[in-house]
């Protein structure tokens, strides 16, 4: 059974001239359950589209995205909000958090949206933070934690849900690569011991190599 | 939906010079209305009650009917009928008379049930006997005959009425009445009239049927009632209801208008929420990005700005609310005594009456206005395209 599974999958551009950008071409990809694989590939090659198409974040222009093998009808904002809520998380380059609310607020947000009674989520999201080492800073704002810090809380926050699917966007690319080896390895921990599937999009060549498969895609295109 | 409060609570604490101006706007609008509002309502309490003071609700006043342009005429019947209703129903006549001197007065032909259901009472002299020529007249009246006739209590009066023959030609008859008493004034129309007795009133002017009919009620309550049953005989009613009702029909309209007006302030808080809430929207356009993409629905999103106006709304209610109390305050401690003093008119309790009704409409209004500000800008945050939000810092 493929987690992630693209057929033909195109995004493009057009614009008022008649100039086409060309964001993604006939990608097809498969990605297994439990993968951790990780997507190279020069700036402004499609990376995030490509995560923002499978994240359902995103429409594509033709082709169609399969998770659990069952094909994502873009055009039915419900099941996307469900499959938002409860198989995929995200973790975004930087600027992850809401910046009004706590640590712990972040990480029992997307609990909130997917309904888990009040009790369950504050535990939850105790156990979360204490799973990226941050239980002692709770109660603090985004703006009282460091970039790396901020990162392990989002990652706490992708987790709320017990998702299969973890999609990151180059979530080391605002960070320091001592504090990038720190997220990677929390990442790879996930993936060994939970069984989470990760694709995850990035410049890093640590993460590269702590990945299971390397896909490289340039100018919308997978070139292996 | 409760934690969507807080939440919201937690985005407008965050902004709170700004939070603080809307909740200003809004609520200066709701204190202009409701001070107006109290203002009307105020003048239509004081007319209301002066109207009561000085009428007697208990008392329904029946004249001959119109119906299909035939006039329904108070016939002995009638009467009969009309008497099921009322615990005192006294019917007249009336006729005017003129003096030597050309003063014309109206005179009432009346029995003692009359007396009562007016609650006539006599100033001076005696109450005249049933039989007799004898005449009681109003304090103004009386006033006028000692001046222009100069007729006293005791003194005869002489006295012409004009009566129509057949064929419509004139007769004048002469009457010498005497003069039996005087009432006490009343400030109504019973102290421009005379009274005489029924019976007599009728054998001079040869009238079969009656003018008009007093009916007195027990109590005030029972007046609709009454007044439907005695105008389905055809007959005409009037009380001093009518006057309470076209002074509340005339204020609340007057009402209405005024506050139309200074509900114009409203707009003005109404267009700073929708300001105020889409630039919130646009500063939050990242994070609502990512709210999406954490599993908010587009009705997650516009639940979370809703409820922060419904917040704004109800907090812009009760300040407006406050504000309005506090400003009706002053119209009433500032404009009564200069009313008092620029009018001349008798002093009153209040110019201004603030009652439930006008708080609650005060709060609503803000909490209306509040919700519909938030639609339009809840609605561009739902609908915001979530890989452009992210995109955005
Ligand atoms: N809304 C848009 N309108 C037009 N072109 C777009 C839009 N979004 C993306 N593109 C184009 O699509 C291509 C792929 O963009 P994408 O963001 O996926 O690249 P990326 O691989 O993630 O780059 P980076 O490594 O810099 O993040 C780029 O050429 C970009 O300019
Ligand atoms: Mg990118």
């Amino acid at each position: 059974m493929w987690m992630v599974e693209t057929q033909g999958l195109s995004k493009y551009y057009t614009f008022g001239s008649g100039n086409q950008v060309v964001a993604l071409n006939d990608v097809n990809l498969t990605v297994e359950s439990g993968e951790f694989v990780s997507i190279m590939g020069p700036s402004g090659s499609g990376k995030s589209t490509l995560l923002n198409i499978v994240g359902c974040l995103d429409k594509p222009t033709s082709g169609d995205v399969y998770i659990d093998d069952a094909k994502i009808d873009y055009g039915n904002a419900g099941s996307l909000v469900q499959l938002h809520r409860q198989t995929m998380g995200f973790v975004f380059q930087g600027f992850n958090l809401i910046s009004t609310m706590n640590a712990m607020e972040n990480v029992w947000y997307p609990m909130y949206f997917n309904k888990v009674p009040k009790p369950e989520r504050k535990k939850r999201a105790e156990e979360l933070l204490e799973s990226v080492g941050l239980r002692d800073r709770a109660l603090h704002l985004p703006s009282e934690l460091s970039g790396g810090e901020q990162q392990r809380v989002a990652i706490a926050r992708s987790l709320a849900n017990h998702p299969r699917l973890i999609l990151a966007d180059e979530p080391t690319g605002n960070i320091d690569s001592r504090t990038g080896k720190m997220i990677i390895d929390l990442m790879k921990k996930l993936n060994k011991e939970q069984g989470i599937t990760f694709i995850v999009t990035t410049h890093d060549k640590a993460m590269a190599n702590n990945a299971d498969r390397v896909i490289t895609i340039t100018d919308g295109e997978i070139v292996d | 939906m409760i934690e969507a409060f807080l939440l919201a609570m937690r985005q407008l604490q965050t902004k709170k010079v700004r939070t603080l101006l809307i909740l200003l706007g809004i609520s200066v609008g709701v204190a202009a209305v409701v001070g107006v509002t109290s203002l009307g309502e105020g003048i239509r309490v004081n007319a209301v009650e002066e109207i009561e003071k000085s009428h007697d609700l208990t008392l329904i006043e029946v004249s001959p009917g119109v119906s299909n342009g035939n006039i329904i005429l108070i016939t002995e019947s009638k009467v009969r009928a009309v008497r099921e209703y009322g615990s005192v129903v006294a019917p007249y006549v009336k006729d005017a008379y003129v003096t030597p001197n050309k003063t014309y007065f109206e005179v009432n032909g009346i029995s003692a049930e009359y007396m009562d259901a007016k609650n006539l009472q006599l100033e001076a002299g005696m109450w005249l006997e049933e039989g007799t020529y004898q005449i009681v007249l109003g304090s103004d009246i009386g006033e006028k005959f000692s001046k222009i006739e100069g007729v006293e209590i005791g003194n005869a009066i002489d006295a012409r009425i004009r009566l129509y023959g057949e064929e419509g030609r004139a007769i004048d008859k002469d009457i010498t009445f005497m003069i039996a008493g005087r009432l006490k004034p009343t400030g109504t129309d019973t102290d421009d009239q005379a009274f005489i007795d029924m019976n007599i009133a009728r054998e001079l002017t040869g009238k079969d049927v009656y003018d008009g009919i007093m009916v007195k009620l027990d109590k005030s309550g029972q007046a609709p009632a009454v007044r439907t049953a005695i105008e389905k005989l055809g007959l005409t009613c009037y009380s001093a209801q009518d006057e309470i009702d076209s002074v509340n029909k005339i204020m609340n309209a007057v009402t209405l208008v005024l506050a139309f007006f200074s509900s114009i302030s409203l707009i003005v808080g109404g267009l700073m929420i929708i300001n105020t809430m889409i630039v919130s929207v646009y500063e939050r356009t990242h994070e609502i990005g990512i709210t999406k993409a954490i599993g908010a629905s587009e009705s997650d999103i516009i639940r979370l700005f809703l409820s922060e106006c419904i917040i704004i709304g109800v907090l812009g209610g009760i300040l407006g609310d406050l504000l309005g109390v506090i400003f009706s305050i002053l119209i009433d401690t500032v404009g009564r005594p200069m009313l008092i003093a620029q009018l001349g008119i008798a002093d009153f309790e209040h110019l201004t009456v603030i009652n439930i009704q006008i708080l609650a409409a005060g709060f609503l209004i803000s909490l209306v206005i509040s919700v519909i500000a938030g639609i339009y800008p809840a609605w561009r945050g739902a609908k915001l395209d979530p890989v452009k939000a992210l995109r955005q810092l």
